[in-house]
C-alpha cells in the first residue's frame, strides 16, 4: 500500500469515517476533526511511519496530500525508501 | 441569619518570583519573570524548553528526615500554610479547631514521589518502593499535610480539576464560612510536577512554547500576537480565610473581602475552552458578590498564551463586561511566574489582591504586539499603580471545562 493509501486509512480509523470519502486535497481544518484528535492523528503517523512531523513541520501541512510529501520526504532522507 | 462573610487574613507564597508574598509581589510589581531554561536533564529527555522553577531550600524549614517524608508538592504547601497562619497572628492552639478546616486545589498531587516510584519498578526493574510513597504521592497529601501541621479539626476538602483547582478551594472555603459550618479556613493549592516523565506528556498536547530565542523569561506571551503556548511552573500559595465579623473584633489585617464564586462547567469539549462557560462564571462571581462590571477595577486572566484560550477568555470578558469593558484593567501574570495548574489559582488570587490592597496592577510581561483578537485594556509590560479599586476578579478556566472566578472586594 502506498504512503498516501496507508494515511488515509490511518486518518479514517482515527476519525471514524470512510477512507474513500476522505479527499487528499481538502484543506484538514474542513474534515471536521477536532484539534485535539488530530494531534493525535500525527502522533500515530509519526509511529507508524517511524518520523517526525514537528510544530514548524505542522505550519507547512494543510492537506492530506502535505502530509503525504512530508512523510515521503522524511523517509527519503532518513533512506527508508 | 445576617449573611457571614469571609475576610482575608493571612497571604503565603511559594513561587518562582520568590518564596514569601512580599518576594512575589516585588517581583510582579517590577514585571519581572521567573521562566528559564529548563535543566538539561529536564529538558533533553522531555523536549521541554523553559519552565518556572523555585528556587528551594527545604532546610530552613524541615529536618532531612522531614523533607524526606514530603513530597516537594506538600513542602511547598506547608511553607505557604505556615506563612499564611502567621501572617493572620491567629493563635491555633488557643482557637477552636473544630470549627477550622482546609480547603486545598491541586492537580496531580505527589508527583515526584508517583515519578520515583515508576521509575524504581518500570525504570529500574526494582520492584520494592518506599512504604510512604502512597501517603506521599496521593492526591490529597499537600492539604492533609497542612490540616495535621496546624491540628486543624473542621471540614476538609481536596479539589482537582486542574487549573480551576486551588480558585476552586477558595471558593469551597468561603462557602463553608458563609454557611456556617467553619469560622476560618486554611485555603489554597500546590503544583510540582516538572518531572522529565511527566513534561514529555504535556510535550505531547503541542501546547507548550518554546524557548524565546532572544530571552527565555520571555517565552510566555498572554494575548500578544506571537503567543507560543503556555509555560509550566510550581509552587503553592495559601490564604486565611476568616468571618469578617470576627477578624474586625481582633483588629486583624485585612487583604480584602472574598465576595464571589463563580463555578460553572463548558461541557464543550476536554481541552478547547468554551466562551458560554466562562461567561456564566463570571456572572455568577459579580452576582454573588452583588456587584456590576464597572465596580471591578482589575481582573487576573487565565491567559494562558495559548492561540485560542485567549481569544476565548477576551470574548467572555468583552461579553460580561459590556461598555466596562473599556476601562477594567486586565493582565495574566503567568506571563512572569508560569502555569501553576493545580496552584495557579491561589497564586493569582495573590497577584489580584496586590492590586486590590495596593492598587499596584501587576503586568502582562512582554506584551509588546497586542493581538487585536484579545481586545482588552491590558496592563502591558509594565506594572501600573492606580487607586486601589473596588473590587477585583481572578479567572481560572480548566481542562475539562471547569470555569472558577473569583471576586474580592476591598475591605
Amino acid at each position: 500500500m502506498d504512503t498516501l493509501a496507508r494515511i488515509r486509512q490511518l486518518a479514517a480509523k482515527e476519525f471514524s469515517i470512510n477512507p474513500d470519502g476522505l479527499d487528499p486535497s481538502a484543506p484538514l481544518d474542513t474534515l471536521g476533526i477536532d484539534s485535539l484528535s488530530f494531534i493525535e492523528f500525527m502522533f500515530k503517523v509519526e509511529e507508524e511511519f517511524g518520523v517526525t512531523v514537528s510544530d514548524e513541520d505542522l505550519k507547512a501541512i494543510k492537506t492530506l496530500s502535505d502530509l503525504e510529501r512530508h512523510v515521503a520526504a522524511a523517509l527519503t532522507a532518513a533512506g527508508k525508501v | 441569619m445576617a449573611a457571614r462573610r469571609v475576610a482575608v487574613t493571612g497571604a503565603g507564597v511559594v513561587s518562582p518570583l520568590g518564596t514569601t508574598v512580599e518576594e512575589f509581589q516585588r517581583s510582579l510589581a517590577a514585571g519581572r519573570s521567573g521562566i528559564r531554561r529548563l535543566a538539561p536533564e529536564l529538558a533533553e529527555r522531555s523536549g521541554v524548553q523553559v519552565g518556572a522553577t523555585v528556587d528551594w531550600n527545604p532546610a530552613p524549614l524541615f529536618s532531612d528526615a522531614e523533607a524526606a517524608n514530603l513530597d516537594r508538592a506538600s513542602q511547598f504547601a506547608l511553607a505557604a500554610a505556615a506563612q499564611a497562619v502567621a501572617a493572620s497572628s491567629l493563635q491555633m492552639e488557643n482557637l477552636n479547631r473544630d470549627r477550622i478546616g482546609v480547603c486545598w486545589g491541586t492537580g496531580m498531587g505527589g508527583a515526584h514521589t508517583q515519578e520515583t516510584s515508576y521509575q524504581q519498578v518500570y525504570g529500574a526493574g526494582e520492584w520494592r518502593v518506599r512504604p510512604l510513597t502512597v501517603i506521599m504521592g496521593m492526591n490529597n497529601a499537600a492539604g492533609s499535610n497542612v490540616a495535621v501541621r496546624h491540628g486543624l479539626r473542621g471540614p476538609f476538602a481536596n479539589y482537582s480539576t486542574a487549573c480551576s483547582s486551588s480558585a476552586m478551594a477558595l471558593g469551597e472555603a468561603m462557602r463553608a464560612i458563609a454557611a456556617g459550618r467553619a469560622d476560618a479556613m486554611i485555603a489554597g493549592g500546590s503544583e510540582a510536577l516538572l518531572t522529565p516523565g511527566i513534561l514529555v506528556a504535556w510535550q505531547a498536547l503541542r501546547t507548550l512554547a518554546p524557548a524565546d530565542p532572544a530571552d527565555a523569561a520571555a517565552s510566555c506571551k498572554p494575548f500578544d500576537k506571537r503567543r507560543a503556548g503556555l509555560v509550566l511552573g510550581e509552587g503553592a500559595a495559601a490564604f486565611m480565610l476568616e468571618e469578617e465579623s470576627r477578624a474586625r473584633a481582633r483588629g486583624a489585617r485585612i487583604y480584602g473581602v472574598l465576595t464571589g464564586y463563580g463555578n460553572s462547567c463548558d461541557a464543550v469539549h476536554m481541552s478547547r475552552p468554551d466562551r458560554d462557560g466562562q461567561i456564566r462564571a463570571m456572572n455568577e462571581a459579580l452576582r454573588e458578590a452583588g456587584l456590576s462590571p464597572q465596580d471591578v477595577g482589575y481582573i487576573n486572566a487565565h491567559g494562558t498564551a495559548t492561540a485560542v484560550g485567549d481569544v476565548v477568555e477576551a470574548e467572555a470578558i468583552n461579553a460580561v463586561f459590556g461598555p466596562a469593558a473599556r476601562e477594567v484593567r486586565v493582565s495574566s501574570t503567568k506571563s512572569l511566574h508560569g502555569h501553576l495548574l493545580g496552584g495557579s489559582g491561589a497564586l493569582e488570587f495573590a497577584a489580584a489582591l496586590l492590586a486590590l490592597e495596593q492598587g499596584i496592577l501587576p503586568p502582562t510581561g512582554f506584551l509588546d504586539q497586542p493581538d487585536p483578537a484579545c481586545a482588552l485594556r491590558h496592563v502591558a509590560r509594565d506594572a501600573e499603580r492606580v487607586a486601589p479599586p473596588r473590587a477585583v476578579m481572578s479567572n481560572s478556566f480548566a481542562f475539562g471545562g471547569s470555569n472558577v472566578v473569583l471576586v474580592a472586594a476591598r475591605a
